[in-house]
Formats: structure tokens, sequence, C-alpha cells
């Protein structure tokens, strides 16, 4: 499929190049504004880098909002979220890498049919019972529902699947117990996926918004993508520079990770995608 | 008699034995169970009822929640304006992915690599921060959008408050937002297909529209079919938190959708039987998309195995 000619090469960059221009226009935008001078940053819309760069807005940012705070509980939620799922994830994928029972693909389908259940059906019983178990406010009432999901168990077994049973029947015959097995030799083996699989909970988990706001409404319990929405919606008229310098500081950890360990994230989805 | 008596002793070992493997599927058991199959349960169950989430009293009101749905035209407009949204994401979210990974891979090699990172990085954004870049670039003053169409003479516009904007403008950031990775899903689909298949093809002497025709357009199905579907479950959970920090379904319910107001129902107006009824609606259109999706993909995915 690999185009020869070359006016096709060329007008295929030309697409891609606008593609990625609209792609990042928002971003550029974001991290110029927040650093032009509050009273300049509608002056002259068109050009995104400041004439006169400041770290005012950062300041201000700071200043006005527990960003620190709001970063802690960013981290604890998207963390907690994290690990949650991968407990439940990997013993979970690895079973139905292993068996291929009618009861076990029965059971995998059931879990497959909650993937498309749209969340708002989850947010008014899931809301009642943190309240009822008095968990409003707090890590785990944020984090507990976070972890019902099928997607890792999904993701995971396609790559279980591809790792050789001779090895596992070895470690049984070495009198390994399931978990062992699971443990000492499906985790260090797949943990290139596992980690991918890590990496991309906790950016999505870090980029949540309604469940944390529904479930903390508590200033001290916002996280950080919370926490910029309230500069949006803040009384006394929105000041621009600000917001974009607090949406900026919510991007920069996701990016900078994105920007490292880049090839690892689109590699897991590349792969989960194909074998599914 | 003694036979049935050791068969029987053995029989309860033995089905234990049968049954332990699960436990490694009781943690996500327990945790779907009570965050997802629950909910589902109790928000079908809440459906026949009149309650306001906080009151003691719950009045049984049968089949009203539905038919009272069915009978107000808002809901009408909703469904239509939920189709407009997922129209937008098929245009967004699967054709233009779709079109984008094949020219990435038309391209191959370093280039492509280059363009796959660069197009998938408004993934790791989070969508309400999305949001708020895209509520500076539609404002009426000052904002990039109308400063933009500007140097062209054309006039501005009040986007996000304009009734006859308002969901288009909601659409274009949700296609910005998740556009990048239904692009990277086509490109993993698209990769996968063996070369063999093509190169066999050709040597058969299949060329032209009949080698488009009978082998690359079954080959490239699948996928195609898997980001289209993709696209059109997402539409409206990806446009939920835009709309919830930008409009809030307005001007006048020019933005909203289902799932939208599902939520408001729930969590603005307090009316849980009727935000419940709704819920199911939802469950059954997306869940029927789901189970048709993934019938499909079972019979078209054939080729990888």
């Amino acid at each position: 499929m690999t185009a020869r000619s070359y006016p096709d090469r060329l007008a295929a960059h030309a697409v891609l190049i606008l593609a990625v221009a609209v792609t990042f226009v928002p971003l550029v935008w974001m991290f110029g504004m927040s650093l032009k001078p509050p009273q300049l940053v509608f002056t002259d819309p068109l050009n995104p880098l400041p004439l006169a760069p400041t770290l005012e807005n950062y300041a201000n940012v700071f200043r006005t909002a527990n960003v620190a705070r709001q970063f802690v509980n960013s981290v604890v939620f998207a963390g907690g979220v994290t690990l949650g799922q991968l407990a439940i994830a990997v013993p979970a994928a690895y079973f139905f890498s292993r068996h291929d029972s009618r009861a076990a693909n029965l059971l995998f389908a059931a879990f497959l049919l909650t993937l498309p259940v749209p969340f708002v059906v989850f947010y008014v019983p899931n809301y009642i019972l943190m309240s009822r178990l008095d968990l409003l406010n707090t890590y785990p009432g944020m984090i507990l529902p976070q972890i019902a999901s099928a997607y890792g168990i999904f993701l995971l077994r396609q790559h279980f699947k591809s790792f050789p049973q001779s090895i596992i029947e070895a470690a049984r015959i070495d009198g390994a117990a399931e978990w062992t097995i699971i443990w000492r030799v499906v985790l260090p083996a797949n943990r290139a996926a596992i980690a991918a699989l890590a990496i991309f909970v906790f950016i999505n988990t870090w980029n949540e918004f309604v469940w944390p706001l529904l479930i903390a409404r508590d200033p001290e319990m916002h996280i950080l993508t919370v926490g910029v929405a309230q500069f949006a919606s803040g009384e006394g008229g929105i000041q621009w520079s600000t917001i974009m310098a607090a949406a900026a500081l919510a991007t920069l950890p996701t990016l900078l990770a994105y920007l490292f360990i880049r090839r690892q994230i689109l590699n897991v989805i590349l792969e989960g995608a194909v074998k599914g | 008699m003694s036979y049935g008596a050791t068969s029987k002793s053995s029989s309860r070992p033995r089905r234990l034995k049968l049954l332990r493997p699960y436990l490694l599927v009781l943690p996500a058991a327990v945790f779907l169970g009570l965050f997802v199959y629950w909910p589902v349960v109790l928000v079908t169950f809440l459906s026949f009822f009149e309650w306001n989430m906080v009151s003691p009293q719950m009045t049984f009101v049968g089949l009203e929640n539905f038919a009272s749905r069915f009978a107000d035209p808002a809901f009408y407009r909703l469904l239509f304006q939920s189709l407009l949204y997922i129209a937008i994401a098929l245009l967004g979210n699967f054709l233009l992915p779709v079109g984008l990974a094949m020219l990435t891979l038309q391209l191959g090699g370093r280039c492509g690599d280059v363009y796959q990172s660069l197009i998938f990085t408004p993934t790791v954004v989070a969508v309400s921060v999305g949001a708020l870049l895209w509520q500076y670039i539609y404002l009426p003053t000052g904002g990039l959008l109308n400063a933009f169409l500007g140097l062209f003479g054309v006039p501005g516009n009040n986007w996000l408050n304009d009734p006859a904007t308002a969901l288009g403008s909601i659409g274009v950031i949700t296609a910005w937002k998740f556009m990048g990775f239904n692009y990277l899903i086509a490109l993993a689909g698209l990769m996968a297909i063996p070369k063999e298949y093509l190169e066999a093809a050709r040597v058969d002497g299949a060329a032209g529209w009949s080698f488009v025709r009978w082998v690359l357009i079954p080959l490239l199905m699948p996928t195609v079919l898997f980001v289209m579907l993709t696209a059109i479950l997402q539409a409206l959970p990806n446009a939920f938190v835009p709309i919830e920090i930008l409009t809030r379904g307005g001007p006048n319910d020019a933005s909203n959708n289902l799932l939208y107001a599902t939520y408001q129902s729930a969590f603005q107006f307090f009316q849980i039987g009727k935000a419940g009824a709704e819920a199911v609606m939802l469950m059954l259109l997306l869940g029927g998309a789901a189970v048709w999706q993934f019938r499909i993909l079972d019979r078209s995915l054939t080729y990888d195995r």
C-alpha cells in the first residue's frame, strides 16, 4: 500500500500536516496565552507567542487555588484507580486466556457487555451507595467505583493468550500454585503490556472529570481537572490568562509522560486493537 | 450402592476443584457486580417509580415514566439531536481518522511514526481542559476563531450561545479530542492486514477496480467497521463533559442529547424515575448497537487467526 509516486506522497504529507496543525492549535495557544501578561491576553489573538512572557499567571493560579493539594488528589485518585484496575484485571485476564469452556466464555461475554453501558447509568446508584457508606468527599468514594472496568481484562487477555502454555505447565509440575504462577511467571513476562496498560489507565483517570466532581464537592478534594474548571466558573468574571496557566499545569504531567513513553503507550493500543 | 456413595463423596472436592480457577475472576466479578451490574438493576427498578433521591417516599408508577417520555415532543428532539451528534462523530471520529490512517500507512516508515505520535496527542489532554481551550477559541470577542475568520472578512459568531451553532461547536470539540484515538485504532487494524494476501492477489492478476472490490475492501472491512461502531457508541459519552462545562445542553436545549438529559434529570432536577427510564432506553440503544458490533466483528475478524 506504499505510494511511490512523488506527487502522491506530497499530497499525503500536506493533508497530514494540516491535521497535525489543527490538532496542536489549542495546545499552542494554551501555553502561549498562559505566558502572556493578563492585560495583553486578547491583543493580537492570531499570534500565540507572548511578546513579554511572564510567569505572573502561574503565580496567580498557585495563589488562588490549592494546586499542590489538587495535584496530590489527582495522584492518589489516578494511582488508586490504576492499582485497583490492575489488581482485578491481571488474574481475571489470566483466567480467560487459559480457559475456553462454555461457562468461561459466557462470563467473558458478560464482562464485555459492560463496556458500552453509558456511565450516566452508574452515577445515580453509585452516588447513593457511596453516600450511604458515608464515603462522599473521600478517596475511597472517588476511587472504588472507578476500578470496576472490564477494559483491562479485555486488553490483557490478548497478551496473555500468546504466552506459551508449556512454561505454565512446567511451573505447575514444579508445584507452583496458580497465584504464584501469575505473580512469578506471567507478570514478569508481560510487564511491558501491563506497564503500558497502567500508564493508559493512569492518564485516563487523571483526565476524569464528572465522577470526581460529583462525589467530591469539597474543594479540598478537587482533582486538577476539576480545579481548572472552577477557574472558568469563578465569580467576578473569567480571567483567561489564569485559566490557560491552570490548564497548562493540569496538562503538563500527562503531556510529559506521553513525551517520554510515547512508543509504549501507542504500542499497547496498537497490539490490543489488532488482536481484539 | 457403595459405588454411588463413593462417587458422591468424591464429587464435592472435584466440584470445588473445578470451581477453584474461578477465584481468579472473583475480584473483578465483585467490583463489576457492585458498581456496574447492580446499578443497572437498580436503575431499571427505579424507572418504575417516582422519587427525588432524598425523600423516603417512593411512588410506584408502572410504565408511566416511559410513556411520558414517548408523549413528550422534547424527547424526540433529544433523539434527533443525539443522531446529529452521531453524524458528527461519523465524520470527525470515523471518516477522518480512517482516511488519515490510510494516508499515514502510504507514507510508512519514520514519517508515519511521527504523524502517529503527533495526531494522538489530544488523547492525553483532559477533556475538561480541552473544553476550556475551545471555549476560548469560540469566544465572540477576542476568540481565535472569529479573529481567524476576520482575516477573510467572514463575520464572527457567538458560537456556543447561538442555537444554530452550539451543537456543531460541541461536536467539533469531541472530534478534536477523540479523533487521535480512533486514528490509532484504524492504523492498528490496517497494519495487521497480512501483506502476503495483497501480494498473492497481485500475482493472481487482480488489478484496478477488481483488486479494490474483491481484495482491498474485504480486508479493510473489519477495521473500518470497528472504528465506525466505536465512533457511534462513543458519540454521546464523548460530548458529555464539553456540554457540562460549556453549554449545559443550552441555549434552549439546542446542544442537548439523550445522555446529557438523563444526567440532568437525575442530578439537576432530581427526577430519578424519569432519569431511570431514560437510562434504560439508552442502555437498550447502546447495548443493542454493541451486541451488533461484537457479532459483526466475530464474523469478519477471521483472517487474523
